[in-house]
């Protein structure tokens, strides 16, 4: 186990190599290059908020965090969830030539997608501290615990979905199902308050999304700390993949290269 | 320091036919309602059958035998890549191979790039790659185009500065898959005298190759394999007419 994670560490130069490459060719040859992936969910949540803002009567201004918040985080997971089925199969020619420990593939996803979130989390912090000045605190430190809970959390989901992905090759389409039903009954655009009205708290209270989601929003939209279930649940989460994947890994990481 | 060696021991392997079969969710939903068919039957494949052998210190090992004879699949056993069965192996000594020598090249990024990556991949510190990216170049000799992306090279420029990247770096043990014929004769007789010198640092060769003057020059031991067995382990001369006889050439 420890001389597993030793060889992560030792081959930190390429997977770190791996992600910046990804990032490199995301943006090659486009005129914007990094500020798109500022752009993107700053156009999304325009659009977004002032369609829901009407339909839900709720006010634009502090709503369009809201959905903003949700955007990137949703964006991270979603490219986590679809990428990391595919990390072991897009890294085949690596796998074939030289054995790292396989986890380093989707380490690479996980690093790629979280410095993109990193950069579309300035639009975030920016955003908030103009229309909701009053929240601004010690507590915005706190957001920042966001990216290493999400990178705990995506790496080993990531993991177990691509040794699923190198074994099912149609697994991205019904992961994009998947996902798509987790949106609608997560409050990732959708507000808590309106699942509560609805008398869905359990959608709420045991949903890890919500949670990983109030790391960031209590402190930015509601000038509160996060609580500690919200932690809590997403850490859990976190060891319940992580297991999930070490007992998987355990008896498929030396098969993956006949599945390539 | 202790002498690289490689030792296998009655080493089994088969590629699990599952592995080609029709590999999707709906395949596995739709199976218990689909009638197996004599064409949908795939067995698996015994690609190594009880292979033991010894190797030790700088010895230059041939391998002969048929397409699909096993050789290639013994080169990756070695070199850790594939899972065995049944059996042990043991590998002493830091192992380095060229298969597949364009596979693992960014076809975006220029040729001294591709020099840093490529040693990533190996697990070396890019502050050891840069040290050694003069002597690759060289050794490469493919120009200006050391500054070009990958993709506008040539198949033979490709293997050229792969082969230039994995022989820089030193390793205890050498693996090469049928690399040698590729490159004009220039380039041969120079990664010939490159070859020589890894194995004057008494170190371990594996060469797979169907050039039996490039085996004979190169290896003094061959090992020749068939159908997955290993038939012939002993001088390469010898090695090549059991080849030869096994495969009913003249």
């Amino acid at each position: 186990m420890s001389s597993y994670f030793g060889n992560i560490w030792r081959a930190r130069y390429f997977w770190c190599h791996l992600a910046l490459s990804d990032l490199r060719s995301r943006w090659r040859r486009s005129f914007l290059g990094v500020l798109w992936s500022i752009i993107q969910p700053l156009g999304m949540t325009l659009l977004l908020a002032l369609v829901f803002s009407r339909l839900f009567h709720s006010d634009i201004s502090t709503y369009a965090p809201y959905i903003l918040s949700g955007i990137i985080v949703w964006d991270f997971l979603v490219a986590n969830v679809t990428g990391g089925a595919l990390s072991f199969v897009q890294a085949d020619a690596y796998i074939k030539q030289y054995r790292h420990p396989l986890a380093i593939y989707t380490l690479r996803t996980v690093l790629s997608s979280l410095m993109v979130l990193m950069l579309a989390s300035v639009a975030l912090y920016g955003w908030t501290a103009v229309v909701l000045p009053q929240n601004i605190g010690w507590s915005w430190l706190a957001t920042l615990l966001i990216f290493p809970v999400l990178a705990l959390l995506a790496w080993p989901l990531a993991t177990l979905l691509a040794y699923a992905g190198t074994r099912f090759r149609d697994l991205p389409h019904a992961t994009g199902l998947a996902m798509q039903a987790l949106w609608f009954i997560s409050p990732v655009y959708f507000e808590a308050k309106m699942f509560r009205r609805g008398g869905l708290d359990a959608l709420i209270d045991y949903n890890p999304i919500y949670h990983v989601l109030q790391i960031v929003r209590a402190p930015l939209l509601e000038g509160k700390w996060p609580s500690a279930a919200d932690y809590g649940f997403s850490l859990v989460a976190a060891l319940l993949f992580a297991i999930l994947a070490w007992l998987v890994g355990r008896r498929a990481e030396r098969k993956v290269i006949l599945y390539l | 320091m202790k002498q690289p060696h490689i030792s296998l021991q009655n080493v089994n392997l088969h590629y699990a036919a599952v592995a080609f079969r029709e590999r999707s969710l709906k395949a596995l939903l739709a199976r218990p309602f689909g009638r197996a068919t004599a064409a949908s039957q795939v067995h698996d494949i015994h690609a190594l059958k009880d292979v033991s052998l010894e190797i030790h210190g700088g010895e230059r090992v041939g391998l002969l035998g048929h397409n699909g004879a096993g050789k290639s699949t013994f080169l990756k056993t070695v070199a850790g890549l594939y899972p065995i069965s049944s059996g042990s192996l043991t590998v002493g000594g830091e192992v380095r191979s060229l298969f597949d020598l364009s596979l693992g090249f960014e076809p975006d990024a220029t040729g001294r790039e591709n020099i840093l990556y490529r040693g990533l991949l190996l697990g070396l510190t890019p502050k050891f790659m840069r040290a050694r990216e003069k002597e690759i170049v060289e050794f490469a000799d493919i120009g200006e185009f050391i500054d070009y992306p990958i993709k506008t090279y040539s198949a033979g420029m490709q293997v050229r500065l792969a082969f230039a990247i994995s022989t820089a770096v030193g390793g205890d043990i050498l693996l090469l898959d049928e690399v040698i014929g590729a490159g004009d004769a220039n380039f041969m007789t120079k990664a010939k005298q490159r070859i020589a010198t890894l194995i004057a640092q008494a170190e371990i060769l594996i060469l797979a190759s169907h050039d039996f003057n490039a085996l004979r020059s190169l290896c003094h031991r061959g090992l020749v394999f068939h159908h997955g067995s290993l038939i012939y382990d002993g001088p390469i001369d010898q090695a090549v007419d059991a080849y030869k006889r096994a495969n009913g050439l003249p």
